[in-house]
């Protein structure tokens, strides 16, 4: 067969502009292709639903531009779900370019939804230590976390005031890219302080996580881009986890075309061996 | 004015990046090198602000905690390796970090993972709907056989080898989910790109 000894040779690049054109195409012309919705993220959505108005959530976007792609999408959903339900939000990041994009995320829900600085939510910065930080973090929040992300004292601020301990908090959300990561956070602070810990993972993390929710010591999880469009799916927002899903199933179904091909191909040049 | 700049840079760095898909050039080895350098700056910074001056040296000179001269003669003793005759120094500092990351992890490791999770397999099999039982059977049967593949005292034949096989096809499952996890990863930064030269760069979408 002509066809299988040309495509046998075929130049990689033609492969890589393949691809290309699987994710611009979709992406320019949305296929709104349905997104369905896993039990892990479900259980983050009615974890968050589950909450009292005014109950404290901790975020922290322990993650950096390099998988602002994956963890972005999530952390705005994940933001404007919380807004919604009139949550109370601190903001950190393990990760010294985390806290930055978290900050363009809250900034940019909380003008949408009129929430003010020091009374609705905090960005308290960076925090670098990773376990020992998360140890003290639960022991004294009030001796550790003085001064927000400018400098500011949080103790000046009606909802700095409202935190003192890790009792304080409702859950924690934890946007994870790697270490110091979500890990952490189960480890050191969930399994000493008790406060619930869901998270958003990039998809090469999320199957380590599993062990995790089975065991319950995590509630929920968002798997990367996908779980991002889970969410955005469950909070009624089109945001760009739902739009790069378009480009993310055709590419899926490309690979699985390369792949069944390069194997039909091997089995046809093995036997005319 | 100064998002534009950014943006621009930032788009035909992006540019310059994936050009090597072509071939090797200079585009691409400029791109590549501007990287390792902002990193590098990026991390000086943040190592300097947010580790070495609010925790060491601002004590020091702005508030008078002279005890801070310890840890800054113990961490400046990592650079023994530099001067041989004092070279074995280096042991102090490295023995100090060593000592500090046991005592902090592992109590934690065996409280907040280890335990945990042991007790996460010892899962019912009966009075539960069937779907549930052959779910944890999967779960316990996964556990023990792949457990057995990393038993070494004894060689893997008759019902060791049989549970070290299960065991291997278990983890074989196991890091064929993590393979299409890690292709989700890849191409989903890609899109993130693509969103990006494609929405903020041209307006197109």
């Amino acid at each position: 067969m002509k066809v299988f000894e040309r495509l046998s040779r075929l130049d990689r690049r033609v492969i890589f502009l393949l691809v290309a054109l699987a994710v611009i195409v979709p992406m320019v012309v949305p296929l709104n292709l349905p997104v369905d919705i896993t039990k892990p993220v479900k259980r983050v959505y009615e974890m968050v639903e589950s909450l009292p108005e005014g109950s404290v959530v901790l975020i922290s976007t322990d993650y950096d531009p390099g998988s602002e792609a994956e963890l972005y999408p999530a952390t705005e959903a994940f933001i404007e779900h919380c807004f919604r339900r009139n949550l109370k939000i601190y903001l950190m990041g393990l990760w010294p370019a985390g806290s930055e994009l978290g900050n363009i995320a809250l900034n940019k829900i909380a003008q949408v939804y009129n929430k003010k600085y020091g009374e609705d939510f905090i960005n308290i910065g960076y925090r670098p230590g990773g376990a020992v930080m998360l140890l003290s973090l639960g022991r004294n929040f009030g001796d550790v976390v003085k001064v927000d992300y400018q400098g500011i004292p949080v103790d000046s601020f009606p909802l700095g005031r409202k935190v003192k301990s890790a009792h304080d908090l409702a859950l924690v959300m934890t946007f994870s890219a790697g270490d110091p990561g979500i890990l952490h956070w189960i480890i050191y602070f969930h399994a000493r302080y008790g406060v619930p810990i869901c998270g958003a993972t990039t998809a090469i993390m999320a199957p380590q996580q599993y062990p995790y929710l089975s065991s319950g010591q995590l509630v929920g999880l968002l798997g990367g881009l996908k779980g991002a469009a889970e969410y955005e799916t469950l909070v009624n927002k089109r945001g760009r986890g739902l739009r790069g899903m378009d480009s993310q199933s055709i590419v899926h179904l490309l690979l699985v075309g390369f792949i069944a091909l390069g194997n039909v191909i091997l089995l046809y040049q093995r036997r005319r061996r | 004015m100064i998002n534009i700049i950014g943006t621009w840079i930032a788009a035909l760095l992006t540019l310059a990046i994936y050009s090597f898909l072509y071939k090797d050039n200079p585009f691409y080895k400029l791109a590549e090198n501007i990287f390792v350098g902002v990193s590098a700056g990026y991390w000086a910074v943040v190592l300097w602000f947010d580790y070495a001056w609010p925790n060491l040296f601002e004590p020091l000179f702005k508030r008078g905690q002279w005890y801070n001269i310890f840890p800054i003669f113990i961490g400046l003793l990592m650079f023994a390796p530099l001067i041989p005759r004092i070279s074995w120094m280096v042991r102090i500092p490295l023995t100090f970090t060593m000592g500090v990351a046991m005592a902090v992890s592992i109590t934690q490791i065996v409280q907040g993972d280890i335990f945990p999770q042991l007790q996460a397999t010892f899962l019912p099999l009966k009075g539960i709907p069937f779907f549930e039982a052959f779910s944890n059977f999967l779960i316990i049967c996964g556990v023990i056989s792949t457990l057995v593949y990393f038993y070494f005292s004894k060689e893997h034949k008759g019902a060791l080898g049989l549970g070290a096989k299960i065991g291997i096809w278990f983890m074989m499952i196991s890091f064929g989910a993590s393979f299409g996890y890690t292709v989700m990863a890849r191409v989903s930064l890609f899109i993130g790109r693509v969103y990006f030269l494609l929405h903020n760069w041209l307006g197109v979408i």
